[in-house]
């Protein structure tokens, strides 16, 4: 019944990926201030498309203000508190670590781990428009108070939770160890 | 360190830490489900194996003349093979004294070769097994049980053990039974007060502990294929130790979780494994959280040991991607548990020193909706172990009133937070070097008493 076995070596496109996904870890906690500015920046395109006000986005200062023009403006700056770019660190390092132990699902991991981050990114968004839309509906204080501290605070945990578990669910789903590459 | 320096950090160990929660959040919700649809299966026919009971001991004269009873008494079929581990107390002499026929066996241990650690003293008697089975036993018939000498098997196991979806079907190697405290509801004998309430509720929790949340777990992974073998309550398949045992005759190897070790083999070399809710091994829980802490560090540094088999395992033909990353998180958790005393407190430091530094602006921030975040976070702290409580009370020992439940629940968040302890002081002795077996006392054993020492 018993049967060896025994370990090949890692190919070495494989062993890159695995340094491109670490690599790509360290530079979110590195570069965060990168990517909050092109989050805010892609924030500040989506209000332009759902919104009628007044838009300006303050790439130096990871800021997108809204409702210009109305009674209630109100600008939002990108803190490291609120972007996705540290959420996504923990995933590129699972994603490193499972293609570096079973290097055949590696294109199962990637697409998965590229959903993930899609995710991710989408529901950091959806936050910052529930929060203006909010702030529209009820005006700044209560429109913030709710859209921050409750829905958003919802929005994320929930997205993050999908994404974690997507994520988990398709890069392990349908290898069943009998394939051996 | 400057402010941005600390929003930076804030905002790294506040996604870290909110990664792992809602990822221990999702498993315990995975692990629930399968649990709450439990439903019992049919027994098969004992008869149509042979069964060995192992009990090892190493100074246990205390408890191992009753085990022996017990077993003889409810399993008059089943052989028990006492494997002495060179005890200093009277264990051999008790055990000579219960001389039963061919049924009950004594294999002596002698230093240096003894007391080297449970797998040696188990490999020993399948060797002694084996070799009083002689060549021509047909070893997929004979089934090895682990128990230890404090346990008592259901009287019903070796039926269960033997049904259609357990030894019945000839790839399962190894199966686990349920584990209960035979002493839960019962107050340590002697003690007053606080320590007397204190003991009874250890004990609860490991009952609970076992019955709920670790049973959970091993049903879940009927699903991924990846069932763990325990210490006490373990049978596993003549045969399937003879796969993995290799030239040396030692299928148990050598880390501080033999048991898990056990079923990573037969894994690996294709066998399955099995767990069943429905019969269970009774043992004695422990009163004293000193002498639970020696337990759960023991137990700690056995799964960072087990760490050098995360190779062998995401190789293995025989184990999918899920049921790798299963046992990969498994034997994460006590790492998890160290990046958790670390990543969790920081973001409460920063908060303290933001208070200390301006209060009126951290009171604002407070009122003005930070709450409600306390209150998420805080419930995701506790939420997965207080619900315990509930599916306890309400699954296993429905005593008492609902508020009792939650009492349970409490005690168990509390009760989970020592293993944050002992997984310090399980990475602390891997790093000394300490890797000997320091035995649990039993509750029978006094402090000044002849024991088992760390070596």
């Amino acid at each position: 019944m018993t049967t060896t076995d025994v370990a090949g070596p890692r190919p070495l496109a494989h062993r890159l990926l695995v340094v491109a996904l670490s690599a790509a870890a360290v530079g979110l906690v590195v570069g965060h201030l990168a990517y909050q500015t092109v989050e805010v920046s892609l924030a500040g395109l989506l209000l332009r498309l759902f919104s009628s006000s007044g838009v300006y986005v303050a790439p130096s200062e990871q800021t997108v203000y809204f409702g210009l023009g109305t009674s209630h403006p109100l600008g939002l700056t990108m803190t490291p508190e609120c972007t996705s770019a540290f959420l996504l660190v923990p995933l590129l390092l699972v994603g490193a670590l499972l293609i570096g132990l079973r290097p055949r699902i590696a294109g199962r991991v990637m697409w998965s781990l590229a959903l993930a981050a899609v995710i991710l990114v989408v529901v950091n968004q959806v936050r910052i428009l529930v929060m203006a839309g909010l702030v529209s509906w009820l005006g700044t204080d209560r429109g913030y108070y709710w859209g921050h501290t409750m829905v958003g605070s919802m929005v994320s945990v929930f997205g993050g939770a999908i994404a974690l578990v997507l994520f988990v669910w398709l890069a392990t789903r349908g290898d069943t160890g009998h394939t051996d590459g | 360190m400057g402010e941005d320096s600390v929003t930076v950090l804030f905002g790294f160990t506040q996604a870290i830490a909110l990664t792992m929660s809602v990822g221990f959040l999702v498993y315990v919700y995975v692990i629930i489900v399968p649990y709450l649809r439990h439903k019992p299966l049919p027994p098969g026919d004992s008869a149509a194996f042979d069964w060995h009971f192992l009990v090892p001991c190493r100074d246990e004269e205390a408890v191992i003349g009753g085990t022996v009873r017990y077993l003889r008494q409810t399993f008059p079929q089943a052989h028990v093979w006492v494997i002495d581990d060179d005890s200093d107390d009277r264990t051999r002499e008790v055990v000579a004294s219960l001389q039963d026929g061919a049924w009950l066996h004594l294999v002596r241990r002698h230093r240096p070769a003894a007391r080297t650690g449970k797998g040696d003293a188990l490999n020993a008697a399948y060797r002694a097994l084996k070799s009083w089975l002689g060549r021509h036993s047909e070893a997929h018939r004979q089934i090895v049980v682990v128990v230890d000498a404090d346990g008592r098997p259901a009287a019903n196991c070796l039926d269960m053990c033997a049904g259609a979806t357990l030894f019945g079907d000839e790839r399962i190697g190894a199966v686990q039974i349920d584990v209960r405290m035979g002493n839960r509801g019962v107050a340590p004998p002697a003690a007053r007060g606080w320590r007397r309430w204190l003991g009874t509720a250890m004990v609860r929790m490991q009952d609970l502990e076992f019955r709920t949340a670790i049973a959970a777990i091993q049903k879940s992974r009927g699903y991924t294929g990846t069932i763990s073998m325990g210490g006490n309550g373990q049978f596993a398949r003549l045969s399937a130790l003879d796969d993995i045992g290799g030239p040396e005759a030692a299928p148990w190897r050598g880390s501080l979780l033999e048991d898990f070790e056990l079923g990573v083999h037969l894994l690996t070399a294709g066998w399955r494994t099995g767990f069943t809710m429905d019969t269970y091994v009774d043992q004695e829980g422990l009163y004293s959280l000193r002498r639970f802490l020696v337990q759960r560090t023991r137990w700690g540094q056995g799964t960072m040991q087990c760490a050098r088999y995360v190779r062998r395992i995401w190789d293995s033909r025989h184990l999918s991607t899920l049921g790798a990353a299963e046992i990969l998180y498994y034997l994460a958790q006590p790492w998890l548990q160290l990046v958790g005393t670390i990543v969790y407190p920081i973001p409460l430091i920063l908060l303290v020193t933001r208070t200390i530094a301006d209060p009126a602006w951290v009171w604002r921030w407070f009122t003005g909706g930070a709450w409600v975040l306390f209150a998420v976070y805080g419930s995701f702290g506790i939420m997965p172990f207080l619900i315990w409580g509930p599916i306890y009370w309400w699954k296993c020992e429905r005593q008492g009133s609902f508020l009792r439940a939650l009492g349970y629940g409490a005690c168990y968040a509390a009760y989970i937070y020592t293993f944050y302890v002992t997984s310090w002081r399980a990475v602390i002795r891997l790093a000394r070097g300490r890797n000997g077996w320091s035995k649990t006392r039993r509750n029978t054993e006094r402090p000044d008493g002849v024991i088992a020492l760390d070596h």
